[in-house]
């Protein structure tokens, strides 16, 4: 089999629809993370999953399906070790090795030995199941069909991940606004259409380059189910003879952050008040709106500086109209995970733009726990022991240079854009400080506590679906 | 092997002066003062703005000691700073430190290399007399001796511990002193007393800030910074604050008109004969770039992990990678001229805060070793390894690729400049492949950033003097 010159049309009836929608209009959302118990069975149910999977070709339905797996998933599935060498080093590493831990800033009590999964003395995640549906019966429904003998499917669950539709994270803010658009997914703005490459595996990045992706040699595909692996011009062309498991992938990260919602508005009310101790209703809001870079409504600061009135809007650039963080400080939340045009080199220019869009990530998280809010937040009035937070999922085809880039030198660099000692003040460590730039002088509030915690959290390999089914059918048959 | 300018030629390699945007008239100091900064050693007065030498020193250890001495540079890596072998704080004009053990290997026709040790410093000149690079090695063998005695031990032709004079300790330094072929500083004529006066100072001021009852929102730009000038007339420890930094000596800036001119000249000179062979060395470059063999390779696991381990554990972070040359006169040639052109750039176009738009790295230096088959590339940097990289790729690359592409399986160049490192994923692999660990490591100022020196460095240029309303804003927002 002749390896074929590279296709850029997306293949979307081979891509998972994650990466071309975050189902907003499927409220209802349970994530199953299971463990491969006895492969050969798994493997049959993993096939039959296959045909349930939504694609990125059709029209949006009343549910939806995918699946992703982790390396020990894969590697109890039957793939040999020669193609899982061909994963990316950070997906082979995995989310907890130590000094990984120190780059995402997993420490002390955020620690993986703290975790409710994924860490190294919980019950290995072999499966991560995606279930999507318009209500709760469907979703129950489609719990039942998929996932309702997982026993006598070879698999168990290690914790059901389940979800409660907002459009406002936890602390109130408007979330999910600034989306990177997969170039022959979606169309976007000059600033978020991103070649498809930099989600999907098999195709040109941002750098024109075929991202590395699992290949296998053609003998071990005897049924011919993966794409044969495409040559491209740069020398680290496969052989010939090799087949893509990678094509039509990603790699999906997912990260189980709780956020402490009354010790956000606790904090933000006590840096905010006048003098003696009176809370300033609208200094508090200022102060959570600089934090995040926007107001709770997703107006930007950038264009609506003063109060919220703009809504979501997206289409803007920080250099021309904020160089020195006056509307929008420099340390905010949106400002330093997505900089846009504000870093070197040459802040403004098309350069400084191509940068940032080597760093995009498509995020498709989705709130957890019931909402609290900012009024019963502030009077303490509701139960400590409720846990609530987001679970954190994005996709990229390259977690060092997309996601772990993203939360290492942007958001947990307290150096960020020549800054000091500022680490993200929403999502940050606690025990640094937070500066509001301002004329003539900035204003510093210190001694941030840390207002998100981390619960669990693996990375996952989201295949295309003739990927899947060539995962599927690598387990030896039963009896044979 | 190891060779050893004269003294003199050392120096004038070596040095750097001062930065014009921050040269001022040289005023001495005022009074010796305590640095609010863990006690230090007090330094002489500084005159004028000392340049930093790029210190190498290599030898080769005895197999017989090779894991004893890599027992003890685990010991000392615990706590660089003081640590009972070699406490690297207690050299005080020293900016990096590291110590790393290149292990045995087989050169590219098969012949062994020994295991090497290397001690690399970027260190400030001695404030006086002549020949700085001994004073170093001198001041080196006067706090650590006996560390020295510990850690070289292990090498070939060290003094066994019952004739470890001074004398011999340093007779031996200076055989196994090094000259590297380039050598970068992110700002000439700053030293570490400088780099850490002015982050106390920046620190006193933000607290002072924050601490005032004053509402500074209701003051314009010219009242603010008379009331931080007022805060720090009346603090003892920032006196020195009150005149500038010290600038660079006559005989420096001499010295840097001389190379900055001589070695165009020099090349003036050959022309009639460089003329001629450059289209053809370029041609024959590019013949041969079209039969190099890149060894597109990931890096193990392994390797990832021992290297990972010792990065992110600050705002800064270490990499040396070594790699041997590509056979062949052409490639040594081409590796000769373009770390002289690294050296010549650095010295006179990038001698303040930004390496062609990368403002990260605080120093680098490319060092021949093994009689020129091998080099070492060793920088300390700010932030991630991953962002490091990026700026390679997306800032530098043609900086990089007329160096690297002499290494042996470094991803295809074309025309020396092109390809190389563009190839993203290749090139960082190649990099990690070629990284070694750098088992001890120390900086003076581990929290601070290249970005945050140099801010440092404007907020006390502008602290007195003469500003309009717009600069004092500007200078403002350094806070």
């Amino acid at each position: 089999m002749a390896a074929a010159t590279l296709n850029e049309d997306l293949e979307k009836e081979d891509i998972q629809g994650l990466l071309r929608r975050g189902y907003g209009h499927l409220p209802t959302a349970d994530f199953l993370l299971l463990r491969i118990v006895e492969p050969s069975r798994a493997a049959a149910w993993l096939d039959r999953l296959a045909d349930e999977v939504t694609n990125a070709a059709g029209k949006s339905r009343g549910t939806a399906v995918n699946v992703a797996l982790s390396l020990s998933g894969l590697s109890k599935l039957g793939l040999p070790s020669s193609a899982l060498e061909g994963f990316s080093g950070r997906f082979l590493e995995g989310m907890t090795a130590s000094y990984r831990s120190r780059a995402l800033g997993d420490l002390d009590d955020d620690a993986p030995e703290h975790w409710r999964w994924g860490g190294p003395d919980t019950a290995p995640v072999d499966l991560l199941v995606l279930l999507y549906a318009k209500n709760e019966d469907l979703l129950k429904r489609l719990n039942e069909e998929l996932a309702g003998g997982l026993a006598t499917d070879g698999l168990t669950l290690v914790q059901r991940l389940d979800t409660q539709w907002s459009e406002r994270e936890h602390f109130g803010f408007r979330d999910g606004i600034a989306q990177p658009a997969v170039k022959g997914l979606r169309d976007g703005s000059p600033l978020d259409a991103i070649k498809a490459g930099e989600f999907v595996l098999g195709y040109r990045n941002e750098y024109g380059l075929l991202a590395e992706r699992p290949l296998v040699h053609q003998s071990a595909d005897p049924g011919g189910i993966l794409p044969p692996a495409s040559l491209s011009e740069n020398s680290q062309d496969p052989a010939s003879e090799d087949r893509d498991l990678g094509r039509n992938g990603s790699y999906l990260v997912l990260r189980q952050l709780s956020q402490d919602v009354s010790g956000f508005w606790a904090f933000v009310d006590r840096a905010s008040c006048r003098a003696y101790g009176h809370s300033d209703p609208a200094a508090r809001t200022k102060l959570a709106a600089k934090i995040v870079g926007r107001w709770p409504d997703g107006s930007p600061l950038v264009l609506s500086p003063d109060s919220e009135d703009q809504g979501p809007d997206d289409d803007f650039r920080y250099h021309h109209i904020d160089p020195h963080g006056l509307r929008c400080p420099v340390g905010a939340h949106i400002r330093r995970t997505h900089p846009r045009d504000s870093l070197d080199p040459d802040p403004g220019s098309e350069r400084s733009v191509e940068v940032d869009k080597r760093h995009r990530i498509l995020r498709r998280g989705r709130t957890y726990g019931a909402p609290l809010s900012r009024e019963a937040a502030l009077n303490g009035t509701h139960h400590e022991d409720e846990e609530r937070g987001l679970h954190f999922i994005c996709l990229c085809a390259n977690i060092a240079r997309q996601f772990e880039f993203v939360q290492h030198t942007w958001a947990n660099n307290p150096k960020f854009g020549g800054l000091d000692d500022d680490p993200d003040p929403l999502i940050g460590r606690a025990g640094r400080a937070f500066t509001v730039q301002a004329e003539p002088v900035s204003r510093r509030v210190t001694g941030l506590p840390s207002f998100v915690g981390m619960r669990g959290g693996a990375y996952f390999f989201l295949p295309g679906l003739r990927a899947l089914r060539y995962l599927a059918s690598l387990a030896p048959g039963e009896g044979g | 092997m190891h060779y050893f300018k004269t003294r003199e030629d050392s120096i004038v390699a070596n040095l750097r002066t001062v930065p014009s945007a921050l040269a001022t008239d040289a005023r001495p100091v005022e009074a010796p003062h305590s640095d609010g900064l863990a006690g230090r050693t007090e330094i002489a007065l500084e005159r004028r703005a000392p340049r930093q030498l790029a210190v190498t020193i290599v030898a080769t250890v005895e197999r017989q000691h090779l894991s004893q001495l890599k027992r003890l540079l685990r010991t000392m890596a615990k706590n660089p700073e003081k640590n009972s072998v070699m406490p690297l704080s207690a050299l005080p004009r020293t900016h990096f430190a590291r110590l790393l053990v290149l292990d045995a290997t087989l050169d590219l026709e098969g012949a062994p290399l020994e295991p090497q040790l290397i001690y690399m410093a970027d260190v400030d000149e001695p404030a006086e007399g002549d020949a700085p690079l001994e004073r170093c090695l001198v001041e080196l063998v006067e706090v650590a001796g006996d560390g020295l005695d510990r850690i070289f031990g292990a090498c070939v032709g060290y003094p066994p511990p019952s004739r470890a004079t001074r004398r011999r300790r340093l007779a031996f330094l200076r055989e196994h002193l090094v000259e590297p072929a380039a050598a970068y500083v992110n700002t000439v004529g700053r030293g570490v007393r400088q780099i850490r006066q002015e982050a106390d100072l920046r620190t006193a001021i933000r607290g002072f800030l924050d601490r005032a009852e004053t509402d500074w929102d209701q003051r314009d730009p010219t009242e603010v910074r008379a009331g931080i000038r007022d805060f720090v007339n009346t603090q003892g420890n920032l006196d020195w604050a009150r005149t500038p930094p010290p600038s660079s000596g006559l005989g420096d800036r001499a010295r840097d008109i001389v190379d900055l001119l001589g070695r165009p000249l020099g090349l003036a000179v050959l022309s009639p004969v460089l003329v001629p062979a450059l289209p053809l060395a370029a041609l024959l470059l590019r013949r041969q770039e079209k039969r190099d063999q890149p060894a597109p390779e990931k890096p193990t696991l392994d390797h990832v992990r021992q290297l990972a381990e010792l990065e992110d554990h600050g705002a800064q972070n270490q990499f040396s990678a070594i790699g041997f040359v590509k056979p062949g006169l052409l490639r040594q040639l081409t590796t000769e001229v373009v770390t002289r052109a690294i050296d010549y750039a650095s010295r006179h176009r990038y001698r303040h805060a930004n390496l062609a738009g990368v403002k990260t790295i605080h120093f680098a230096r490319w060092v021949f070793l093994d009689d020129r088959r091998r080099l070492i590339f060793a920088s300390n940097y700010d932030g991630s390894l991953e962002s490091y990289n990026d700026d390679f790729v997306d800032k530098v690359w043609w900086g990089l690729n007329p160096v690297f592409s002499n290494g042996v399986g470094y991803p295809r160049t074309s025309w020396l400049f092109f390809g190389g490192a563009k190839q993203e994923q290749q090139f960082k692999d190649y990099l990690r492949n070629h990284q070694a660990p750098t088992q001890v490591w120390f900086s003076a100022y581990p929290d601070l950033t290249a970005l945050n020196i140099e801010n440092n460095a404007r907020l006390r240029a502008g602290l007195y003097g003469e500003m309009s309303s717009e600069e004092t804003q500007e200078w403002l927002r350094r806070l």
